[in-house]
């Protein structure tokens, strides 16, 4: 369970980025953060893993609060998956990034071993094992992105506009595998097809506050709602 | 641009090897890490005109390469990038060291020359070598082997950084250089008065990228400080490999085998 207690953050510049967020996200519960660009879905998942430091407010995953002594804690706990897969993606073969997080948190060579052939055979890409994220298409680097986040065995897991550089079939399979891990998901994205079919909360973010809060299927076809936070609804 | 990422690929072109299953893949990262240093330094002691002695020593790279599959197009394409910094090197022995080594069929080879190839021959086993490390041992087993062996840390990770970002660079780069040459009119590379702009936002996009990287690594439990695996005991088969690599070029530089064989017959 992730609890965020009146959350703000503030960049250097002094732009509130996130403007006193409350917001609790239960166990297994998958929530879209909807918004305009620059509505602050990036620089709130970036704070929950303590990327970006809060101004003000906490977060605590599964009740452990974030802090300098907890930040490594939390990132496992709490695993975050890129609007880019190229930015977490920098080993030379696919195996070395699914491997990353379980070596730095100083598991043995062979249980690091099992987590990345089950995280890559759960998501179906065993054979891309050996290859380098250079020759990959978007979809297989999105997967391969996922993988590093789950060898970790997060109880939680942040993602940033998945379903960006998709194609339509790739799009598919993401929606599948999102509805298959079992893990609590906040999903920020533009997608309101993608989040109406995966998640069964949302949460519309304007200026850096919660606008809204409830079923995608009610608030997305809301057009005054959704005109106001400067988002097409679905017709 | 497509030469800019083939060179992208090139770079990584032979860790992706190093995921493979032959008996030398699958041997402890510190003996390959020893095998190569002393046939590197064995190499190396030889004389600049012990020409001859130092022939056997290709049976190294050669039977290593067959034993672990590699192919040797790659090694030898990534070994070529060394080569014009050691011509240029050893060329300066055949101007100034000039005195007759030998003659064959009345013309005389002077010890320069013998010395340039010599160089060039040092150059290509030690770089082979080098280069066989890399592609038969995962690139995660061969740094924390350097921090096991003691390598200070800190030039063990500005290692790893650098090599994760050049791809990073390269990257950006490529991507900069389509754009600007699908607006392009000449079509005649970049020109040099957009150099330095391009240049500019080239290491401020990289910066930007590199930041984005490093929280991404940040995320998975980086913290500038190097995580250890787990140790590795050495096994019967590490042992014989070590020995069957070094022993036989131990002992072909102690014993000057073309000498011995002289003698006896």
């Amino acid at each position: 369970m992730i609890e965020i207690m009146n959350l703000t953050v503030v960049y250097p510049d002094g732009t509130k980025a996130v403007d006193d967020v409350s917001l609790t996200i239960r166990d297994g519960e998958r929530v879209a953060l909807v918004g305009a660009n620059g509505a602050g879905k990036t620089s709130l998942l970036l704070a929950l893993v303590g990327v970006l430091p809060l101004t003000s407010g906490t977060v605590s995953a599964d009740g452990l609060e974030l802090s300098k002594k907890t930040l490594s804690d939390i990132r496992r706990k709490v695993g975050m998956v890129f609007q880019n897969p190229d930015d977490q993606l920098f080993m030379p073969m696919i195996a070395d990034d699914v491997a990353f997080g379980p070596r730095n948190y100083g598991l043995g060579e062979e249980e690091t071993a099992r987590r990345v052939d089950g995280a890559l055979d759960m998501l179906g890409i065993s054979h891309l094992k050996n290859r380098s994220s250079l020759k990959l298409s978007g979809g297989e680097k999105r997967m391969a992105a996922i993988a590093t986040v789950l060898t970790m065995e997060p109880s939680a897991l942040l993602f940033d506009e998945p379903t960006a550089f998709l194609d339509p079939k790739a799009r598919r399979g993401l929606i599948g595998v999102l509805k298959k891990l079992g893990q609590s998901q906040v999903i920020a994205t533009h997608d309101l097809t993608f989040a109406e079919e995966v998640c069964s909360r949302t949460i519309l973010l304007k200026q850096g506050r919660i606008y809204a809060d409830g079923d995608p299927k009610i608030l997305f076809r809301d057009e005054k709602l959704m005109d106001d936070c400067g988002i097409e609804a679905i017709m | 641009m497509a030469n800019m990422r083939s060179k992208i690929n090139e770079i990584y072109a032979l860790e992706q090897l190093s995921g493979g299953d032959s008996a030398v893949h699958r041997r402890h990262p510190l003996v390959k890490l020893v095998s190569a240093f002393v046939y590197i330094v064995l190499v190396v002691s030889f004389g600049r005109t012990e020409f001859l002695r130092l022939a056997p020593f290709v049976f190294y790279p050669v039977v290593l390469m067959a034993l672990s599959e590699t192919p040797w197009r790659i090694v030898l394409g990534r070994m070529a990038l060394a080569l014009p910094f050691v011509i240029v090197a050893g060329a300066s022995n055949i101007i100034f060291d000039r005195a007759t080594a030998f003659t064959i069929g009345g013309i005389a080879v002077s010890f320069g020359t013998v010395s340039f190839f010599s160089i060039l021959y040092r150059t290509f086993l030690c770089v082979t070598a080098v280069l066989l490390l890399v592609a038969v041992t995962p690139f995660a087993q061969l740094t924390d082997q350097l921090r096991r062996m003691h390598v200070p840390d800190v030039f063990v990770t500005l290692f790893e950084m650098i090599y994760r970002y050049i791809g990073v660079l390269l990257d950006e780069a490529s991507t900069m250089y389509t754009a600007y040459m699908l607006r392009s009119t000449e079509h005649r590379g970049l020109q040099m008065a957009h150099m330095g702009s391009f240049v500019g936002q080239l290491l401020i996009r990289s910066y930007d990228r590199a930041e984005r990287v490093y929280a991404a690594m940040k995320c998975r439990g980086y913290g500038g400080a190097a995580r250890r695996g787990a140790r590795r005991k050495l096994q019967p088969a590490d042992y014989a490999y070590l020995a069957l690599t070094c022993l036989p070029f131990i002992l072909l530089r102690l014993v000057d085998a073309a000498a011995v064989f002289e003698r006896l017959f």
